[in-house]
């Protein structure tokens, strides 16, 4: 376990910003400690949908259950979390 | 005793450059603080400067002006004209005493280094009488806000706000140290007085002062007017250097300092311009927006500049004239939404009335900056105002020092522009941000941003009380809404409307 920063790049929202989160969380806990400073801040929530994080500029998203830590990224990188419609 | 016209002895009077004996020409002009381009004195003297003052001209001249604005000042001290101004104009007042008048003190040393190391005699006197405008305008710009700080402690910030570790002013000090504090003379000549001051301020003290007249603020307009006279005379240093530059085959420096310097200048302008213009000036008293405003008056004519002196447009041209309508709107958000951080009041700036102009003026701003306003709007008008702030730091840009951003809502475009040099990951605004950083690595690569501090362990505890105390934001002085959310009051009528029919 290890505190560790990244940067969120929020979809809809108009800046960057620093994120704390711990290398055990999962993907969807890094999506949610993002979601934390922007939906419902200046960023609606989207009921139903659910978010997804990649890094900036690839296609693929990381698997949800991936654990920070195995991702490889570098301490305050971008990441993109990004809205999902449930796929069916 | 007849006198003799001022152009009969003007240019012998101010040819004193001399071919030293005792030591050789590079200990009497340091190339580090001389910059002379692998230039020698000769060529330096051909300098031929387009202003021609002399100092009892200056002199005569300059205590015309200092008497006219001094004497507006005593006559309306009473007038209470800062009692009723519109919050938003205080708040324009404040932002704008509080990020250039020390800096006008600093720009005198920026002006002496040139006054003593150019080797362009006609410089050297320019800038003599520059130096002596700057002293001038720190001096009445600490002043003339000095008597409304008993009754306002964000005022206090027009001397306090360069001491500080707040985030805008990291971001002034590291672009006027960028270009004025730690570069030779004529590099000063080139970034401050034809980059900044010609492309940017001169015209930006006309719009001022025509606002302030607006407002009713005579006092202010006086003021900024007599400054303005000042920068259009001394702004042309830069010009005949470039000149000299161009003619002895150095115009790829030239245009690689023009081109640094004119997007820090645009950078600090987004933030402390835009906001002003699109925002918080009252909507009955606004003649352009800040796109308009940019087109014409800063871009067409530093265009003519630019080609008038024989170079180009900077390489990043097609992607600042897109910034001009962008921008701004998202460093008027992130000051607003960290208005805690900020030592004025923003005025949000976003009735229905005044969103109908950002869309008239932004075609396509309530699909963009509007969605993320009705959060905010709706969170505000159902007193949800802990959902108003925020609880996290934005990532600040390396270079610029401004929040990184882009355009929201339906046309996302936020991007961030790394870049890893010497193990350490950089984070930049734009293409061109982390362009000027790349120009000269070294130089910049050691600052530390607000978001590199924080995550230093220099800011503590590490919350937002933490941060506001770095920053030397007192109680009274944190930003709040400018009208104290009044403005919602319309969104609580609508819906009531609403609800009614």
């Amino acid at each position: 376990m290890a505190l560790f920063p990244i940067t969120s790049n929020f979809e809809g929202d108009f800046v960057l910003q620093l994120v704390a989160v711990d290398t055990e969380n999962t993907m969807d806990e890094v999506a949610a400690a993002a979601a934390h400073h922007s939906v419902g801040r200046r960023v609606r929530a989207r009921p139903g949908q659910i978010l997804r994080v990649r890094r900036q500029g690839a296609e693929e998203f990381f698997p949800r259950s991936m654990r920070l830590g195995e991702a490889g990224l570098k301490p305050t990188e971008t990441v993109e979390i990004i809205w999902q419609a449930p796929q069916h | 005793m007849a006198l003799l016209n001022r152009m009969d002895w003007y240019d012998l009077a101010r040819t004193t450059n001399w071919s030293p004996k005792y030591v050789t020409e590079d200990e009497l002009f340091p190339p580090l603080m001389s910059g002379a381009f692998g230039l020698p004195q000769n060529a330096w003297e051909k300098y031929d400067e387009p202003y021609k003052q002399t100092y009892p001209e200056y002199v005569k001249v300059q205590r015309d002006k200092d008497a006219g604005a001094y004497s507006v000042k005593a006559a309306l001290e009473r007038s209470r004209i800062f009692e009723n101004a519109d919050p938003g104009w205080k708040s324009v007042m404040k932002a704008h005493y509080g990020a250039i008048a020390r800096g006008e003190y600093a720009a005198a040393s920026a002006e002496a280094r040139m006054m003593r190391f150019s080797k362009a005699p006609g410089m050297r006197n320019m800038s003599t009488l520059g130096c002596l405008d700057e002293v001038r305008h720190g001096q009445m710009q600490l002043y003339f806000p000095h008597e409304h700080v008993s009754k306002d402690r964000q005022m206090d910030w027009a001397f306090k706000a360069y001491d500080t570790n707040e985030w805008g002013m990291i971001a002034a000090r590291h672009f006027f140290d960028d270009i004025m504090m730690t570069r030779d003379a004529i590099s000063v000549s080139i970034m401050l007085t034809f980059s900044f001051e010609t492309g940017f301020t001169n015209m930006q003290f006309l719009g001022l002062a025509a606002d302030a007249a607006e407002a009713g603020d005579h006092t202010f307009a006086n003021l900024i007017s007599s400054i303005q006279t000042d920068e259009s005379r001394h702004a042309q240093i830069g010009g005949p250097a470039l000149k000299v530059l161009i003619e002895n085959g150095q115009k790829a420096e030239a245009q690689k300092r023009v081109d640094i310097a004119v997007w820090g200048a645009w950078k600090l302008f987004s933030v402390l311009t835009g906001p002003i213009m699109d925002y918080y000036t009252p909507l009955e008293h606004r003649k352009q927006s800040f796109k308009e405003f940019m087109e014409e008056w800063i871009v067409a004519q530093f265009e003519r500049a630019l080609t008038d002196m024989g170079l180009d447009l900077p390489w990043y041209w097609d992607i600042f004239l897109k910034d001009i309508a962008e921008t701004h709107h998202g460093m008027h958000m992130g000051s607003y939404f960290w208005r805690p951080t900020v030592w004025w009041n923003p005025a949000a700036g976003v009735t229905p009335d005044e969103r109908a102009w950002l869309e008239e003026k932004y075609p396509g701003w309530n699909d963009t900056w509007g969605q993320c306003w009705d959060v905010i709007i709706d969170n505000v008008v159902d007193g949800n105002m802990a959902m108003a702030y925020p609880e996290t730091l934005p990532y600040v840009c390396n270079m610029c020092q401004l929040p990184i951003l882009g355009t929201p809502g339906k046309k996302w475009n936020v991007k961030d522009y790394p870049l890893e040099y010497n193990g350490r990951l950089y984070h930049f605004g734009s293409e061109v941000d982390r362009w000027c950083f790349e120009q000269e690595p070294e130089r910049y690569a050691g600052h530390l941003s607000i978001v590199d501090r924080f995550l230093a362990g220099m800011i503590q505890p590490m919350d937002l009380g933490g941060a506001l105390a770095y920053m030397n934001l007192a109680p009274g002085e944190c930003g709040d809404d400018a009208h104290n959310y009044a403005w919602a009051e319309v969104y609580r009528a609508l819906r009531a409307t609403k609800k009614a029919s």
